[in-house]
């Protein structure tokens, strides 16, 4: 299995491709010859960069601070600490576990390594999967960027309760394996950060605090340009499509009360997007979609998309990795169907 | 590739996404890609971006040339930390902001824009904290967004109906009007454009046909009330079309 750390050869090709189409798309829509020839050419880019450029300004603040973040729970917080924090007991683990992402504010890629470090270090399976489930949306910068986006209200407290209540309930399903090791892969991964050697777990490189703001930063520059390629690609998408696609097209799949659960399901696995930013992404779609589509977005995106996935199964065994999709997808769904139900 | 010209190039783009954002806010253009309550983020924004790409260019200048081959024992050293680079490939794809940016003269949203994002004429009414404001204020001040909030409130008819409005909005030649009609329209957003919607009021104006679209104008007339395509639109008998600028601040906010 590759590994995070570089992107396979036949995905990586597509990005390019679609970074070159886009670019090329760009460059000739701003000669006059192709503008007299394709009039609404030069207005559709037009509309694409406005909407892109929007999305981007709009998530940046976010990202950074969501990769700050990040970086800081790995250069300065010890891992022993956490383990004497959390109980063993499946439920209240669980209920932990899910909690933690409010102290440990990690993006849905961080979450990933970060939760292999410390299933290392002894952290209960219950407590883990919980943690892997929630963190990418119970931490403070995801709740400020879902609460800019739709408000202090229903919205906001939907995408917490129910993302919270999935984690827990996943978590207490895992809680009859044992121990981390059977769920897990034994091969490593290579990462920004290299794992610690044992030697360096007994006694870790003693830094300063220059030092490690230092460390926090770069890590932080690192995971900046690894979850903006994500923010870009779905920028973009969005951007495309809300220039391209009248809206009528989408009028009658944005209406359907399961129907659209699905498609919004779908998107964000397909966008790909940072939990941190994918609430201003989804905003565009606001006036099409049905609410239980929006919400299903915004809970089932952080917890399964395509980059998730391809690091849950560089992690995780693949039978794990089934069920880390299935049960989220299932709760996911029937939470944005029902709620369309109720309000209809 | 080596630590040190990955670190350059890594704070470059820093740097260049920084400078980019500096220049928006510096032309006031920010405005047109996002709400100004974001100002403030905007800007925090940009002190992290050069903040990060000044850290991470002194530190891709304290590594070694040469990529390092063992654990280093100097933890200031993080060579160790990055023995494997990915390839600049994967740099190139957050450059696309600062390229789109560059490359296609900068607009906030236009007339043509309508097509794909719609017209909203179901504008959510005021709040209750803010209806005084709207429904007091005096006729020739409120903006198209007002009117359609005053549309849609339940409020009688009779009281705002003939009423003198005084709006301005770009022109929008919408397929299903009949001749001697355009729409003078404005875009409200939330957040940024990409939940914008555009709200629009029918205007009943002989000339409209040599009216470009996305001309702004100032249109005053009595308004009323009209249905179109299945819609309750309002509707302004125009006495008076002139041609005006754009505004500073080019969208409504809800």
């Amino acid at each position: 299995m590759q590994t995070s750390g570089h992107a396979q050869p036949r995905s990586r090709m597509w990005i390019i491709a679609i970074w070159l189409g886009v670019l090329l798309i760009i460059l000739v829509s701003q000669f006059p010859r192709i503008q007299q020839i394709l009039p609404t050419l030069g207005s559709k880019v037009s509309t694409f960069a406005t909407v892109f450029l929007g999305i981007f300004i709009e998530a940046i603040p976010f990202l950074l601070l969501g990769t700050l973040g990040s970086g800081f729970v790995e250069a300065f917080l010890d891992q022993n600490q956490i383990q004497q924090l959390i109980p063993r007991r499946a439920l209240p683990g669980a209920l932990s576990g899910s909690l933690l992402g409010l102290i440990f504010p990690v993006c849905e890629c961080g979450v990933v390594p970060l939760t292999r470090r410390l299933f290392n270090k002894g952290l209960p399976v219950a407590a883990g999967i919980a943690f892997l489930m929630a963190a990418p949306v119970l931490n403070p910068i995801v709740i400020l960027a879902t609460a800019s986006a739709f408000g202090w209200g229903w919205m906001l407290a939907g995408r917490v309760g129910l993302s919270m209540l999935i984690a827990v309930t996943t978590g207490l399903l895992f809680s009859v394996v044992k121990r981390p090791a059977e769920i897990m892969r034994m091969a490593g991964i290579k990462t920004n950060s290299r794992m610690p050697t044992s030697e360096e777990q007994i006694s870790p490189p003693r830094r300063s605090f220059r030092q490690k703001f230092n460390r926090m930063t770069v890590i932080a520059a690192d995971e900046f340009f690894e979850m903006g390629r994500f923010l870009i690609l779905g920028a973009t998408l969005a951007a495309v499509m809300q220039a391209l696609l009248p809206q009528q097209a989408l009028l009658q799949i944005g209406r359907g009360p399961v129907i659209s659960v699905l498609v919004m399901m779908a998107l964000a696995v397909v966008l790909s997007i940072c939990s941190t930013v994918d609430a201003f992404v989804v905003l565009g779609f606001v006036s099409i979609f049905s609410p239980g589509a929006i919400l299903a977005f915004l809970i089932f995106g952080p917890m399964v998309d395509i980059k998730t996935t391809l690091m849950y199964l560089s992690v995780f065994k693949k039978r794990t990795v089934v069920y880390l999709i299935l049960l989220p997808f299932l709760m996911s769904f029937l939470a944005g169907v029902l709620i369309n139900l109720v309000i209809a | 590739m080596a630590e040190r010209t990955y670190r350059t190039i890594q704070s470059a783009i820093l740097f260049g996404l920084g400078v980019f954002l500096i220049s928006k806010i510096a032309s006031g253009r920010l405005i047109w890609y996002i709400h100004p309550r974001f100002i403030p983020l905007t800007i925090l924004a940009v002190v992290v971006l050069l903040f990060v790409g000044w850290t991470v260019l002194k530190e891709g200048f304290k590594a070694k040339r040469a990529p390092a081959t063992e654990v280093s024992q100097n933890p200031d050293d993080l060579d160790d930390e990055h023995e494997n680079h990915p390839s600049a490939w994967r740099l190139a794809a957050v450059t696309l902001p600062l390229v789109v940016g560059v490359l296609i003269p900068a607009h906030p949203l236009t007339a043509s824009a309508i097509q794909s994002k719609g017209i909203n004429s179901t504008v959510p009414i005021a709040t209750a904290s803010s209806s005084p404001l709207t429904f007091g204020q005096s006729a020739d001040t409120r903006n198209i967004l007002e009117w359609e909030d005053l549309f849609n409130s339940g409020t009688d008819p009779t009281s705002f109906l003939g009423q003198e409005a005084n709006v301005i909005g770009f022109v929008y030649h919408d397929p299903h009007l009949k001749t001697g009609q355009f729409m003078v329209g404005r875009f409200a957003l939330v957040c940024c454009p990409a939940d914008a919607f555009a709200v629009v009021m029918v205007v009943n104006w002989p000339g409209s046909a040599s009216l470009p679209t996305n001309q702004w104008v100032k249109v005053k007339g009595p308004v009323q009330s009209t249905v179109l395509n299945g819609q309750t639109l309002s509707s302004i008998q125009a006495t008076s079309v002139e041609l005006v600028d754009p505004p500073a601040d080019t969208y409504l906010y809800p």
